[in-house]
Parts: C-alpha cells; structure tokens; sequence
C-alpha cells in the first residue's frame, strides 16, 4: 500500500501550483496517519474523525471563495477526496478507485497545462500508477514475497512503452468530435493574461515584464519586414480621460464579444482588396479572454474563429487550450472608404473638457497646416524634434489632464502614452482616430523558420482615418524609439534598462542561453503545432497527405492494418511462441487412435500402458488387432526408442497409414 | 438412458480434447482463456469520462492519455495470458481423510527456468485458493485441500488455475483436469453405547478361553503345588484354613473383530460411521484387531498400515474399485 502513497503525491503535486494550496497538507497528514496505522503505531480512523475531517475539508473550499460551478471547485472537490482515501485505503477495492481516480487526475493536470513539461510528467505520474496497479495484484499472503520496487517500475515502463505504438495509432485516426455542450466553468479559475480589453498608460508596460509567450507564427509565403508585423487585436474608442476602453460602458468579455460580433460578409463589403495576401499559420497560447491578433484586413480564416467589426478577429469563446488559425490578410487594403455616421462619432468621441494645454496645441498646429494630412505629419513629427523618452518606467501622470502631464510637462512615456495622445490630438481638431492595441514585431527563429511573439512584445499604435484612403496606421513609437520596431524592445530599451528587470532569471538576458532558447522554441512549436494542435482539421490534412483522399473502408484497413502490425510486434517481442510448441506428431496421432478405438467401445485406462491396451483392445476388436498392434509398436518405438530423424519421418509415415486403416474399418 | 446431443458431445470432445485428464499438464495457447475483469469495466468508464473532457476541452493530450490506457487494457491480454502460458501443473500425491473433512492434494506448480511467473492463483470453484510465484525458485510445490461430504474415492473436479497479473484488467484462465484422487473413509461416529459394550463382549466370547491365564479372573479351586502364591486366595484361606488358588483365563489372542454382521445397526453408512470410529479406537488402545464385512476379510493386526488398509476398505464399501 506504500504505493498508492507514493502515486496519490506524485499526481497530486503538480495539482498543487493551480488549485489551494491547503490541500496538500492534507493529503500529507492523512498520508501520515495512514503510515502509522501500516507500522502498527494507530488505529483506522474513527468514523466521528472522518466526517469531522471532511467537513472541515469542504467548508475549506467554499470559504476559498472559489465560484460554486468552475473547474477549479470540481478539481479541488476531487482533489480532496482523493487525499482524504489515504485515510482509508484498506482493501483491493478502494486501491482501485484511488488508481483510477489518479488517471482522472493526470487528465485534470492537462487542463491546467499542455507544455511538453506537464506531457513528460504526466507520462511519469501514469507510469507510477500503472507500478501501483501491479503492485496491489500481489496477495498479501502469497508464497514469495511482493516483488522489490525496481521491478515494478521496470514492468510498468515496459508495458506503457509498447502501449506506445497503439495509443499513437489511436490518437492520430480516432475520430475527434466537436464539443458536446459548453461549459459551464470555461475561463474561471484560469489567469487571464496577455492584452486587456482597456489602456491605461502602464498595463503595456507591465506585460513587457513578461517573457511568456503570445502566439507563434509560420508563415507560407516569405515573412514581412519586421517593421511591418503589426499584429493587431483590439480597437479601443472611448477614452475616459485616463483609460482607453472598446466601449463608453464597460463590458464583461462575453457582452463585449457579443456586440462587436459580425459576419464575414459585413467586412468584404467594407474592405478594398489591394497589395497580394499573406498566408500564414498562428498558434495562439491560451490567454482565457477571446482576442485573437493578426496583420490587419484578415479576408480569409481557416479554423474556428469569428469577425469582429473594427477588423478585428476573435475566438467563439474564450481560449482556454492553445489554438491554430490558417490566417490570409492583404495588409495593404483599404479599409472603409465612407464611414458611416456612428462610427464616426465613436472616432471623435473626447470627455467634455481637461487637457486645456493638448487641446490648444492642437488648434495651434491645425491652424498652421496646410492639410489635414501635413497636420498629422508634424503632430508624429513632433515626437522626433522635441526631446520626447522611450521608456519602461514612466513618472505617473495624476488621474487630471493626464495627456497634457505626459504630453506638455513630462514627455517620457511607454508606447501607450504616445498613442493615446496622439490620437487625443487628431480627435480634438475633429479628425476620425483611435487607439489599436496588439503585438508588434516577434522574435524569428532561423532553426524552425517562425516567429515567436511575447508578451513584451506587447504594443499600442494608432488608425487615423482619411477620406477614399480609409482607416491608416500611424505609430507614434516609432518616432520616439525608432528601434522599438525596426529591432525589438530589448534594443529599443538599450542601456536605459527596464527590459525583464523583474525576471530575476531570464534567458533572454543572456547570448548563449538565448541559443538554447531558440531550439527549445522549436521543439515547443512544433509540440504546439503537430501534439497540441492536432484537431479534426490537421487530422483530415494529415490523412489526405499520407493515404490520399479519405474513405471509411480505406481507413478501416489502414487502421486494421497497422493495429495487426503491431500485435505482430508485440507477440515477437513478448515471446509469446516459446510456449506453444505443439505436440510432437506420433502423441497427436497416439490420441486421435485412443479417441477412434472408444467410438468402438474400448477405452484406454490411464493406468494402462500403451502395450497392455493394445492387446486388451485386440482381444475387444478381432477385425483390427492386427493394426492395433502394429500402431502400438511403431508408436512405442518412437517414445522410447527416438531413431534418426531420417528414420522418425518414415515411421510417422507408417503410423498414420495404419491410423488410416483403422479408420477406414 | 437417451443418448446425449451431439453438441453436447462436441462441446465434451472439444473440452476433453483441450483439456486431457493426466498426471501433469502444460498452458498453452490451446488452453488458456482470457476475458476482461470487472476492475476493465471500472476503468473503461473513467476512460470515457477522460474521453469526455478531451472532446470538451479540445485537449489533445488527454485525447493521448485516454488512448493511452485504452492501449494498456490491450496489452494487459498479451502480459497477463504470458504470464500463465508455459506454467505446467503436476499432481504429487493425495492424502486420505475422514468424510467432512479437507482432502489435501499436494501439486507442483513449475515453468520453464527462463521464465518468471506472478501471482498465479490455483483451487477450485468455492474452495480454498493459493497464491503462488515463480521467481526464483522454477519449481513450487502447495498443497490444495477441498471440501468432501461423502466416504469412497474422491476425484476432485477440474483445477482452475488463474491469474490477473500485472495489472488486473483481465484474467488469464484455465483448468487442469489433474488424474488424482484421494480416499475418504467413513466419518467415525460412535453408535448407541450399551450396543458398542455389547458387540465387545462379543467380541469377547468370540475367542477362546486359554486357560490358566493371567488376565481375568475365572474362578477358585484347591491350591496345587506350583501355583503362584499371588493367585493364593487370601480371604478363603482366612475363613476355611484350606489354601485355595484363585484361576484366570487369557483369551485365545486378546483378537478383537470388528465384524459387520454382528453389528445391530441398521444402515450401511451407519455401521460403516460406527466401524470408523471403532477402527480409531482400537488404534488408539494398540489393540489387535481385525475387520469382516461383507466381500471383504482383513485379518487381525496392528499398526498404522493395518489402520489405513481396514478404513480404505470401508472407505470403498460397495463402490467398484
């Protein structure tokens, strides 16, 4: 029983870093009282004890503050029975539920998490509950003694490691269903990270802390400038004075999905093919929000994902597993031509009054421009001439006139700032702008030949709308910290620091390391894209790719095909012949001549030798004695007297035609 | 009686073919069975609540996990059906008992000396079941007892020899039809007392008197010279002045028969019973003894082999050797 212990701690730790941490104490003080009571130290637990530990257990969780209906409160609720049976883990019986309820766990742990690390230690917490399962076979009482640790684990491996070949096959043709229901907990209990659905100046730069990863993605034709990757998700509208948001209410993120929904249709009307497309691949991490980033117009989504207006695209839900789009954008198209009455007012929308200092600059400028375009220009040029900073770790601005702080007064600011600005500054002459929110950039990686984007590369820009040109990008930053998109932040930072200080050990820090990095990129993407991403789509792609177009009875064989194949192999590595030599020859035709002469009425006693019931039998059957004899001695011979093999053909020879003689009568 | 079906027939032929009474036997793939346990059945639906969650969370690695497991009830059929072919049963020996009590019969289990086996489970249907494993040692000799309830030749039924090793998702199983038998004597059971001193009187007077024995008193006479003074009887001699010889008789061998005629019980287990018990009894004093029931003669003697052949004989009463 040490075993199951041992299992229950292995599944249950890496449970721990997602759900109470209070669990595991107690697991471990069940675990320890069920030690004790092994060594003979306590008793089983009272019934009283029990219950009372239960319930401080449950009353644990609801004082958690965990929602009621969410993955988390099932986890935990499993979770805690699991460790509560170390209390009393007696029998066979309750070993089994506690090993099946570790492979229920092991699929939980999934969930939570897909990296190649979580696989590796699922497969080791599987390979020790599978050694617990063997484990628990042997009688207490049995003759020798329960097998010694080692091989268990020895056995366990083995047999997952054949098992190998079979789940494969099962993986790759298993046919995959969509979801059967919604789910009632989807997105609580998961940290929401990455982009928010607001700007306050700040929150970009709190995510270039982060070294987590945003989206990869493997483009078919060849990749865009650096300077071009734009990869865009939320369009914010309304500005409160301090933060920017997508609506002048604010939203849960599944109204906000819901109003900027629309069809496919609504946005080719809008939109001005111009320039050639781009297709390319995104594996996007789980984020639990819905926004979904792409170089801006997408006209063509392979995978499941919905239009957002504003050219934006999002998931049907919130991403909670990493998911795989097939993307083609044409981003130099136009978008919105005309523009309707509501968008527009939503461009121009500014609180009633603050900012007195950006709003008379703006006029000061306007009044001097010859154009609206030559007023953009030398607004963004303004960032360039005057002594504008770049950095991660600005002065805060106050919750009053905070553009006129950053923009008059203190001048150092994050690429949020810059943006919110700058479009304060077009929308207060009347010109159509706003705020984009998304990733610029992303870091190439030569050995797998795709790109990596991270949270740091986290990134606000500005659309500026112009007449027959549309909605066009304008980014500020880029005046200011030119580096910021021709490079990466980390060059754009420079010396002046700020770049993952709060990573104590990060590898992007270091050269060398950075190189590891990049293959254990690789090997992460392509986990990603071939393990993870396996769905209905790539499971048809793959299928057509290997065995040509699909059919059920074609797929039955290939199926059939490889799963005797691999029964094959087993059955060679497993020696599963070495104990089936058949019976040699004369005792087959021996029994068969037995099995004839009791059809007659004459059976042989086991205690008959073969001499003493040929003759009983010859006296029984006059008409055969004769043959009756002569089988019996060529039989006899061949017992006792093993001949040449040479000789041994000849007399098995004989004995089956005086077999057949027999049979004939 | 109406001859039995031919499938009937088949199916005994098939059987008796796949599984020939002898001495020893060998698992092969010919005899071994193997079917899924309950514990398959338990885990075929945490497969399907695994499956469940994959389906709904798109997860690609419990999607891996399920089919996993579901690889593992496969190969567990390879694992456990090795881990019982290439086993051979042998029987050693049987020992006698008395009916109601266990018959032991001792068995070799054995496989080849390159193989290990675990956890190999041997008895019979609602009788005891042992554990045995072939690791270090090839050869394992148990010892199986079973139930009897009647006297005469008890030929146990077919062995099942079974195992769920390694992981208890199925049963490797099959049967020895094992040539052996024990014998079962009679239960020894005492019948009414006064019958039981009667029938030893009887047994008594059935000898002849020896006379001047030693052992029982059978009267006075004049004292001649010669006799013992310790057979002198004292009191005579006190009363009469005349010295008189007390005179005792051996009996012709001090041969008690155990004899089924004078017995005045009715019914054959019965008498047998009471036999049983008279043979132990007898046994126990070290009396000689001899045994007479119908067909059957066993002259008197002692010992433990004399005990044995007088309760086989009983044992086997009216039943055809």
């Amino acid at each position: 029983m040490m075993w199951l212990l041992v299992a229950q701690l292995v599944v249950m730790l890496p449970l721990m870093f997602f759900l109470p941490i209070w669990i595991l104490p107690v697991l471990l003080f069940s675990a320890g009282w069920r030690m004790r009571v092994m060594q003979g130290h306590q008793e089983q637990p009272k019934k009283v004890l029990k219950t009372i530990i239960a319930g401080i257990g449950i009353i644990g969780l609801f004082a958690s503050g965990m929602p009621m209906v969410s993955l988390d409160m099932m986890a935990s609720l499993l979770m805690l029975g699991f460790a509560y049976k170390a209390l009393e883990v007696i029998e066979k019986r309750d070993a089994m539920v506690v090993i099946l309820t570790g492979f229920l766990l092991i699929g939980l742990l999934f969930i939570y998490s897909q990296s190649i690390l979580v696989a590796l230690y699922g497969a080791f917490a599987l390979t020790i509950l599978t050694a617990a399962l063997i484990a628990i076979q042997h009688d207490k009482g049995a003759a020798v003694s329960a097998k010694p640790i080692l091989e268990n684990l020895k056995l366990s491996s083995l047999m997952l490691l054949l098992c190998l070949p079979l789940m494969l096959l099962f993986f790759i043709f298993a046919p995959r269903f969509t979801p059967l229901w919604t789910l009632p907990f989807s997105g609580e209990g998961h940290a929401k990270t990455g982009i928010s659905d607001s700007m306050t100046p700040g929150d970009i730069a709190n995510l270039s802390q982060s070294d987590a990863l945003a989206f990869t993605v493997k483009f078919m034709g060849e990749k865009p400038n650096q300077n071009q990757l734009y990869w865009r998700g939320l369009v914010m509208q309304h500005f409160d004075g301090k933060t920017w948001t997508q609506f002048s209410d604010s939203l849960s993120l599944e109204a906000s999905r819901k109003k900027l929904r629309t069809r496919e249709q609504f946005i080719r009307n809008r939109l001005v093919k111009k320039g050639y497309g781009r297709e390319y691949e995104v594996i996007y991490e789980k984020t639990a929000r819905p926004w979904l980033f792409a170089l801006t117009p997408v006209v063509n989504v392979k995978g499941d994902a919905v239009y957002g207006t504003d050219y934006t695209l999002m998931a049907r839900s919130n991403i909670l597993e990493p998911k795989m789009l097939t993307l083609t954008s044409y981003p130099e198209a136009l978008r919105d031509t005309t523009l309707d009455e509501k968008t527009r007012q939503r461009a121009l929308q500014l609180p009633k009054g603050g900012n007195p200092q950006t709003r008379a600059l703006a006029k000061r400028l306007l009044a001097k421009a010859t154009s609206k375009q030559d007023y953009v220009n030398t607004v963004m040029n303004r960032f360039k001439q005057q002594e504008y900073y770049y950095t991660l770790r600005p002065a805060l601005l106050g919750d009053t006139n905070t553009i006129d702080e950053f923009l008059i007064n203190n001048k150092k600011g994050f690429c949020a700032h810059y943006a919110g600005s700058f479009v304060f500054m077009m929308r207060a002459v009347g010109i159509p702008a706003r705020v984009v929110t998304g990733y610029q950039g992303g870091k190439w990686n030569k050995q797998g030949q795709f790109l990596s984007v991270h949270q740091y590369d986290a990134h606000a820009w500005t659309e500026v709308w112009f007449k027959d040109k549309g909605w066009l990008r304008f980014d500020p930053t880029a005046m200011v910290a030119p580096n910021r998109i021709e490079q990466s932040l980390e060059h754009a930072v420079g010396e002046a620091g700020g770049f993952l200080e709060d990573q104590i050990f990060s590898m992007e820090k270091y050269s060398w390391l950075s190189e590891l990095k990049d293959k254990m990129d690789s090997a992460q993407y392509a986990w990603r894209r071939f393990v993870i991403g396996y769905d209905r789509d790539s499971q048809s792609a793959l299928i057509k790719k290997f065995f040509g177009e699909q059919s059920l009875q074609k797929i039955a064989m290939i199926v059939g095909g490889f799963f005797i194949a691999i029964i094959t192999l087993w059955s060679l590595l497993l020696r599963l012949g070495q104990n089936n030599q058949r019976e040699s020859e004369e005792h087959q035709l021996y029994r068969k001549f037995c099995h004839r002469l009791e059809k007659h009425g004459v059976s042989k006693k086991l205690s008959q030798s073969p001499t003493v019931f040929s003759q009983y039998a010859a006296s029984q059957l006059p008409s055969l004695a004769n043959d009756i004899i002569a089988f019996t001695q060529y039989y006899s011979q061949l017992c006792y007297n093993p001949s040449e093999p040479k000789n041994k053909k000849e007399n098995i020879k004989v004995l089956k035609r005086l077999f057949n003689n027999i049979k004939r009568k | 009686m109406s001859q039995p079906k031919a499938s009937q027939n088949g199916w005994f032929n098939w059987m008796k073919d796949r599984f020939p009474e002898s001495k020893q036997i060998t698992l092969n793939i010919r005899r071994i069975f193997v079917i899924p346990t309950k514990v398959s059945l338990g885990l075929l639906v945490t497969l399907g609540v695994l499956f469940l969650m994959a389906i709904n969370f798109q997860n690609s690695l419990i999607y891996a996990l399920t089919f996993w497991l579901l690889a593992l009830i496969v190969i567990s059929i390879f694992f456990t059906y090795r881990n019982l072919a290439g086993v051979t049963i042998k029987a050693i020996q049987s020992h006698a008992c008395f009916a109601g009590e266990k018959a032991v019969f001792e068995i070799e289990v054995r496989c080849p000396e390159n193989q290990k086996k675990s956890a190999i489970s041997l008895g019979w249907k609602d009788q005891d079941v042992a554990q045995v494993n072939l690791q270090n040692h090839h050869t394992v000799r148990i010892k199986l007892s079973h139930d009897t309830k009647k006297r005469g030749l008890f030929k146990p039924d077919k062995i099942s020899i079974f195992t769920v090793y390694p992981v208890g998702l199925v049963v490797a199983w099959s049967y020895a039809m094992l040539d052996m038998e024990s014998i079962i004597y009679p239960k020894p059971l005492l019948q009414d007392t006064a019958e039981n001193q009667q029938s030893k009187s009887d047994d008594a007077e059935a000898g002849k008197e020896i006379a001047r024995g030693s052992t029982d008193f059978s009267g006075i006479r004049e004292y001649q010279a010669g006799d013992s003074p310790k057979h002198i009887h004292w009191g005579a001699y006190a009363k009469t002045g005349k010295a008189y010889t007390k005179t005792f008789v051996d009996y012709a061998n001090q041969e008690l028969w155990l004899d089924w005629d004078s017995l005045a019980i009715t019914g054959i287990e019965l008498k047998l019973s009471h036999l049983s018990a008279k043979i132990l009894q007898y046994h126990q004093e070290q009396q000689v003894y001899g045994l007479k029931i119908p067909g059957k003669t066993i002259p008197p003697a002692t010992g433990e082999a004399h005990k044995t052949m007088c309760l086989t004989a009983l044992a086997l009463y009216g039943q055809a050797s």
